[in-house]
Parts: structure tokens; C-alpha cells; sequence
């Protein structure tokens, strides 16, 4: 047996288990958003394009694609804007802390979600600690609505993606020469300038990796728009889940799903495309 | 005297008899799938463990199931093997269920219960399950910061109120039932159009802070967070009295709407037996007027003798019925999508 057959049987386990817990189950998905739906909300089997033409007739939809867009791009640059430093002092530093410095960095990770949220809804809400603070400080005299909205949906986002933005930053910071910004700076560029021609340049890789992951995890996450929209923010994420498990509306789900999946690897395939030619 | 004792021990012993023996050759266990949290504690207190002492051979498993869409896309998914034998879930779910062939029909004949129900109580479900809970959608109110308390719906439009109000919006069916009693409240009728009451619910829109109460709308007013929500009678009641008074709960004298639980044999089921027995208890008298006097969920028996008191709390007592807006479910789903439609790009968008 040559090498390369041998290592191939080493990925069976693991294509055969995405296989039954991925691939199998989105297939069922695809057949699913055949389905039609009666008058009743009853789920009748059949091999339709109904559904499809009533979900692509609906405004809502591209409102919901626009959201979903637009919610992932702000979030993500939020998160990218904060994640960025950060990265590059962990990137650059020489403490011995470094380590524990980085663990702390992404320590939001090991936290549920929903905790988090409702950690975020404890800080942003009309009573929490921020409105609290601004009004004993006599700074605002009502509250500043924060929450069941856009803004405390994007702050949310932001800091969901951070630690993953983080990790990925760090991941593409290999390019990053510190001999270069030297040079540099032995000739007389001020530091802004040595970062705004060399560092930033060189980290573009890596923010171009950061982004696209952010913006994936944005496209797809549920809990934070759900919980800090307020039912205000619809995204097609949240769609998905309300045509799901309130409507029981299956294969209006599925198609939703379906479309999402299809966007998201289009998005994918241009990010890729976009960090390579930043590498090359 | 004591032969005169032992001849009616006697007598009523050959009476119980066949029901004895019945519980005694039922057995194997069974799944409940239902709502969880305080539902649950509750209806294994006064439903599942007194059927379980009058059924010794039989275990029921309490599968807390979330809400009903859930439960019936969790009922559909088992179709081919079904891991639930009984269900209890909201009509507009149940009904998509007896369409789609989740559920089988039950009759009197095995289930006697059935034929002490109320009318509506057993029309709802046509042959499949019955209702086992009547509820109805109510204001729910912070006691100490309402002041002074809210007395109709209408009162959810006054200005001290304004980003302190709770709503759950369509499609879940508080919402749905919103609309309606709003509607009347404007002087018209849903069937024939909910014009009036989305321009109204418009202008409340700017004062609601969450159209999507999370965990709940009582959980937020105890939590200070909102003043006002929508919420169902049972557990608006339940939360009144666990929090000492500080919930308020207001059935608006505009009218409310009812909600209906069901209680549903999955077909398929593999202990069938046991399973109608289990739904036979449910219905039963004894079990009705339990969970009644327990959570203040109407009874669906119309044998079952409850205190006045818990009675006077419920969706069953006479004000409350006098209140109720005539509304079928059925017509209503019809319709969900376009009310819903409305909401988001009419009311929601009103309060951004």
C-alpha cells in the first residue's frame, strides 16, 4: 500500500462521522424545502417549488439578507477594530504572563452564550450598570435605550466574535517581521507611519482571515440577535428558527436554510479568493 | 352491624374490582412529552404521581419539550419510531399534528373521560385528543410600580408606561390573541379586519421595550426590567402568589382570548394502552380538579367539583367566560402569516 492511500484511511472516522451528522441531515434538508405547507400548517410531502417561489416572492427575504449582511459586516469591524491591538500586543510581547495573557483574551469562549448575553443585557439594559452610572453622574436624565436593538445587538456580536478574531489574527501574524518596522524606523519613520506602511500592510493576511471568520460566525449566530434584539432585529438566522420551532413551518426553514448555506459559502469562496491575493 | 360493614366492604370491593384489576394488567412505561418549568413540577405533583399510585405497574417519563411547535416538530421527526406516547401541547400545534397523522384518535369508549368533558372540550379536538387545560391571555403588572394599577387594556397606552411594556409579538400566539382583543377593543371584529387595531398597536409600538420577552414577561417585571406584559392566567396567577402580590393580574374588560391545551395519543405508540390510560387519568375528574386548584388552568371535566376560590382564578369562572372573545384557533392559523407580516413591517417597524 503507497503512502497516500494509507493516510486517507486516517480521514474514514472522521468523513464518515461528518457524513452522518452533517451531510446526511442537510440532505434531509434539502428534501424538506420540497415540502409544501396546507392551509392547516400541516407539512404535506411532495416535490414543489412553491415553497421556494413563496419565500423568493417576499420582500422580507432580501430585507432579511441585508440584515444579516449588514448586522455581520458592523459587528465584525467592531470586533476587529478591538481585536486588532489586542493581537498585536499578544503577539508582541515578551512577558512571561504571555500565556495567561492570551488565555484571558479569549476566556469569553468558555463562557455559554447565553450567559453572556444576559451578562450584556445586566450592563446595556435601562437599569444595568452603564444608564445606572451616566445618571447618578448626572450625564443623562433617562436612560439610553442600549438593548432590544441594533446597537446592543452589534456590541454583542462584536464581543461574541472577538475571541475567535483574536485567535485568527494571531494565527496570520506570522508575515509580521519586526526587523522590517526597524528599518523603518532607523530611517526616520515616526511610529504612526512605520504602522500605517509596514505593520498594517504585512497583518493584511491575518485581518483578512479575522474578518472572514467574523463575519461567518456573525452570518450564522442566533442566540445574541435573538436575545438582545428585542424582536426588532431580524436576521435570517433568527428567521430560521421562528419559521422553525414558533411557525412550524418546516420547509419555509429549510429553504431559508438552504439559502443561507449557499450564501455563506459564496461568501466563503470570496473571502479565500480575497486572502490569497493579499498573500500573493 | 359489623356483617352489614363487611357485606358493603364486600359490595364496593367487586365494584372497584375491574378498574383494579385494569390498573394492575397495565403496565410498562410511558413518555409525557410537556411543557417544562413550573408546568412541569406542577403536573407531576397533582397528574403524574397520583396516576402513577393508581397505575403502580406503569412509569411515566416526564419529557419537557419546550413549546409546542417543538413538540410536534419533535413528534414529526419520530414518525417512523416514535419515543413519545402522549402529548400535551397548544391546539394550533395539535391541530397540525392530527392532520400530518402524529396523533391517533381516542374514544370514550376506552377513554370513559372523554364523555364527562365540557362540549368544547371534546369538539376541539374533533376524534383526536381532547382539551385538557382551558387558559386565557391577561395584563400582568408590577404591583408596586403600576400606580395607579392598570384596570384595561387600554391603560397600555398611558404615557407613564412608555419603554416599560413587555409584548410578545406574532407569530407567537400572544400576539396573535393581542390582536384580536385589541380589534374589539376598537369597537370592530377580527374576521373582518385588523386595520383598526394595527393602527392602534402602532402607536403603542414606541412604547414597548421588547417585543420578545426572554425569558418570560413575568420574569422581567419581577426583575424590574418592564413594568406591563402580555401573559396566560395560570401562570400569571401561579408567579401573583409566589411573589406575594407583586405581579398584578388584570383580565382586561375589553375581552381576552382562550388558549387550549390538548392532550394527544401519538400513534404508534408502543404502550398504547397505558398511554390512554394515562389520558383517561388526565381527564379525569380527580386529576382536573388537582392541577386546577394547584395552577389555576380551567378545567376541561365539566364533573370535576373545584374550590370556588381556584375556580374564581381561572379562564372558568363566570366573569372571566363573560369576557371571552369568540375565536376559533383554526381560523387564526389561516391567517398568521399575513397578521404576522403586518406586525414586523407595521408595528414593529413603528417602535425602532
Amino acid at each position: 500500500m503507497t503512502r497516500q492511500p494509507r493516510l486517507a484511511w486516517l480521514l474514514a472516522p472522521a468523513t464518515l462521522f461528518l457524513v452522518l451528522v452533517y451531510v446526511w441531515p442537510t440532505l434531509g434538508l434539502f428534501r424538506i424545502a420540497f415540502n409544501e405547507v396546507g392551509p392547516t400548517g400541516a407539512m404535506i410531502e411532495a416535490w414543489s417549488l412553491a415553497t421556494w417561489r413563496h419565500v423568493f416572492a417576499d420582500s422580507f427575504t432580501f430585507e432579511l439578507t441585508l440584515n444579516s449582511i449588514w448586522l455581520s459586516l458592523t459587528s465584525t469591524f467592531l470586533a476587529l477594530l478591538l481585536s486588532y491591538p489586542v493581537s498585536l500586543f499578544l503577539f508582541r510581547t515578551e512577558s512571561r504572563f504571555r500565556s495567561l495573557l492570551a488565555v484571558i483574551a479569549i476566556m469569553p469562549m468558555l463562557v455559554s452564550s447565553v450567559v453572556r448575553v444576559f451578562g450584556w443585557l445586566a450592563i446595556l439594559g435601562d437599569r444595568g450598570l452603564i444608564n445606572s452610572l451616566l445618571q447618578s453622574l448626572g450625564v443623562i436624565s433617562a436612560p439610553v435605550r442600549m438593548v432590544y436593538n441594533w446597537t446592543g445587538v452589534t456590541i454583542g456580536l462584536a464581543e461574541s466574535i472577538m475571541p475567535y478574531m483574536i485567535l485568527a489574527l494571531l494565527a496570520g501574524f506570522g508575515r509580521l517581521d519586526r526587523t522590517l518596522e526597524e528599518a523603518a524606523r532607523s530611517l526616520g519613520a515616526p511610529p504612526w507611519r512605520t504602522f500605517l506602511r509596514v505593520t498594517l500592510p504585512l497583518s493584511l493576511p491575518a485581518i483578512a482571515l479575522a474578518f472572514g471568520l467574523g463575519f461567518i460566525l456573525s452570518m450564522s449566530a442566533y442566540i445574541t440577535p435573538k436575545l438582545l434584539g428585542g424582536g426588532r432585529v431580524f436576521v435570517l438566522a433568527t428567521e430560521i428558527f421562528e419559521q422553525a420551532t414558533t411557525n412550524t413551518n418546516w420547509p419555509v426553514a429549510a429553504v431559508l436554510a438552504v439559502y443561507t448555506l449557499a450564501l455563506l459559502l459564496g461568501l466563503l469562496a470570496l473571502s479565500n479568493l480575497f486572502s490569497r491575493r493579499l498573500q500573493t | 352491624m359489623r356483617t352489614r360493614r363487611v357485606v358493603i366492604q364486600a359490595g364496593l370491593a367487586a365494584l372497584a374490582a375491574p378498574s383494579v384489576l385494569r390498573a394492575q394488567t397495565i403496565s410498562g412505561s410511558i413518555t409525557l412529552m410537556a411543557y417544562a418549568g413550573i408546568f412541569q413540577d406542577n403536573y407531576t405533583r397533582t397528574v403524574v404521581e397520583p396516576f402513577q399510585r393508581a397505575f403502580p405497574n406503569v412509569k411515566v417519563n416526564y419529557a419537557p419539550g419546550g413549546t409546542s411547535a417543538q413538540m410536534v416538530g419533535n413528534i414529526r421527526a419520530q414518525k417512523a419510531d416514535p419515543q413519545v406516547d402522549v402529548a400535551i401541547m397548544d391546539v394550533t400545534t395539535s391541530t397540525i399534528g392530527n392532520v400530518e397523522g402524529l396523533f391517533d384518535k381516542i374514544t370514550a369508549a376506552e377513554a370513559p373521560s372523554l364523555d364527562e368533558l365540557y362540549a368544547d372540550a371534546r369538539q376541539v379536538g374533533g376524534d383526536f385528543g381532547p382539551a385538557v387545560t382551558f387558559d386565557h391571555l391577561v395584563l400582568v403588572y408590577d404591583t408596586q410600580a403600576v400606580k395607579p394599577p392598570i384596570a384595561r387594556l387600554a391603560d397600555l397606552w398611558r404615557p407613564d408606561l412608555k419603554g416599560a411594556i413587555a409584548l410578545a409579538a406574532p407569530p407567537n400566539i400572544q400576539g396573535l390573541a393581542l390582536t384580536a382583543m385589541v380589534a374589539k377593543m376598537e369597537g370592530g371584529d377580527y374576521k373582518q379586519s385588523i386595520d383598526p387595531a394595527i393602527k392602534k398597536l402602532r402607536e403603542l409600538a414606541p412604547s414597548v421595550q421588547t417585543f420578545e420577552p426572554n425569558p418570560d414577561g413575568y420574569s422581567l417585571i419581577v426583575n424590574g426590567v418592564v413594568k406591563v406584559a402580555t401573559g396566560w392566567n395560570a401562570r400569571a396567577q401561579l408567579f401573583s402568589d409566589e411573589t406575594k402580590g407583586k405581579i398584578g393580574v388584570l383580565l382586561p374588560p375589553e375581552g381576552s382570548v382562550f388558549q387550549i391545551n390538548t392532550i394527544n395519543l401519538t400513534a404508534g405508540s408502543k404502550n398504547r394502552a397505558a398511554a390512554v390510560a394515562f389520558i383517561n387519568y388526565a381527564l379525569s375528574q380527580a386529576a382536573q380538579k388537582a392541577f386546577t386548584e394547584r395552577m389555576f388552568y380551567a378545567p376541561t371535566n365539566g364533573k370535576a367539583a373545584i374550590d370556588p376560590a381556584a375556580i374564581a382564578r381561572t379562564a372558568a369562572g363566570a366573569e372571566s367566560r363573560n369576557r371571552m372573545i369568540p375565536l376559533n384557533w383554526n381560523d387564526i392559523i389561516k391567517v398568521r402569516d399575513q397578521w404576522n407580516n403586518r406586525w414586523r413591517r407595521e408595528v414593529i417597524a413603528a417602535g425602532r
